[in-house]
């Protein structure tokens, strides 16, 4: 019964009840153009994102769900977004 | 006159850049530019066998780049009788033998006496890729809705950048509206959401083309062909004309999945 509402709202292959193959090719082509642009290997990236999220949460309190990373084209140049979601800010931070 | 040296690449082989460039280049022709198109994929040239033109050559552009021969001697104008002319590659010679100065040089000759040239270029980023490149001003990038050919071109994407050639625009090639349609192939945003580049036309996987190739004629010239009225709207297009998109039929929407269901679907698309 889910599946067919699921596939009335077209997120459903018709055919066989599986994700439609075009969000998976979607979401391994924008995971692998990153790291072709960036020449940088999915562990690494991690690592990163991992490193940038301890600095920030140095500094304030954020939340640990919300995190997001992004490389954008931007004409000749390549652009990192990082976003961060800050809990609250009336919080302060582990004394630093 | 100063016309406009685009290069019609993608990376990845066997997208349809040939198919392209010999479709823009006649669609071009056909709305009176005066047009020349140039096979930069030495030692397999291609070009020549879709236009149908392979019995009329005699020189070629190695001959022309290592001065052998005047432009012109080298032209194989097309059979259709607008004012489109062809420089075959030379099938017996390697990509190193040409540098992308030659062909520069070549090229700004070539823009004082055409409105277009257009250059097809080798698969692959090796030395046939920087030769054509390097001597084109504009690009066109051609890819299909698959991983494959999206994940090359967008690493074309950064070194067309790298060579001053920014902005290329996208034309994406074999699209199958009823595998859009079930959530099967990637579609227009999808791949735009992707690459980041503007898209020049959206041509549909269509038989027409391959009959079209197998006979010699550009599928352009067939008045039936759902790809070639793809290849006028890009020519226009490239031609500075703005031409709407037409959109892919791609979600039927609730009421369009229960025509489905019960068989009432007329499954009736449109192209862009």
């Amino acid at each position: 019964m889910l599946d067919l509402f699921r596939w009335l709202l077209g997120q459903l292959d018709t055919a066989n009840g599986q994700e439609r193959s075009k969000d998976t090719a979607r979401q391994r082509l924008s995971v692998v153009l990153i790291q072709d642009r960036l020449d940088l290997p999915a562990e690494k990236m991690d690592l990163m994102k991992q490193e940038i999220w301890e600095v920030v949460s140095r500094y304030l309190v954020v939340d640990d769900e919300f995190l997001e990373f992004e490389i954008r084209r931007l004409d000749e140049l390549v652009v990192l977004v990082s976003n961060i979601q800050v809990k609250d800010t009336t919080e302060l931070a582990p004394a630093h | 006159m100063t016309g406009r040296t685009i290069v019609i690449t993608s990376g990845k082989g066997g997208v349809g850049k040939t198919t392209a460039t010999a479709n823009i280049g006649s669609a071009l022709a056909m709305r009176g530019n005066k047009v020349v198109v140039i096979d930069t994929d030495i030692g397999l040239r291609n070009l020549d066998v879709i236009m149908g033109l392979e019995n009329r050559i005699v020189y070629d552009l190695v001959n022309v780049l290592e001065g052998k021969c005047e432009p012109h001697k080298a032209m194989i104008r097309d059979k259709h009788g607008y004012e489109l002319y062809l420089i075959p590659a030379a099938q017996t010679r390697d990509k190193d033998c040409i540098n992308p100065e030659q062909l520069r040089e070549l090229c700004a000759k070539l823009e004082t006496e055409f409105d277009y040239v257009l250059m097809d270029c080798p698969a692959g980023i090796e030395q046939g890729f920087k030769n054509a490149v390097g001597a084109a001003t504009e690009a066109i990038l051609v890819t299909t809705p698959e991983v494959s050919a999206i994940r090359d071109a967008d690493r074309v994407i950064g070194l067309l950048e790298a060579s001053e050639l920014h902005r290329p625009r996208l034309i994406i090639n074999r699209i199958h509206p009823d595998m859009v349609k079930q959530g099967n192939m990637m579609d227009k945003d999808d791949i735009v959401e992707l690459l980041a580049v503007d898209v020049l036309g959206l041509v549909p996987a269509d038989d027409r083309t391959i009959t079209a190739a197998n006979r010699g004629v550009p599928v352009v010239h067939d008045k039936k062909a759902p790809s070639g009225a793809a290849f006028l709207r890009i020519a226009a297009r490239v031609d500075g004309e703005e031409v709407q998109f037409a959109e892919l039929d791609r979600k039927a929407g609730m009421v369009g999945k229960i025509k489905e269901l019960l068989g009432l679907d007329r499954r009736a698309y449109s192209h862009a």
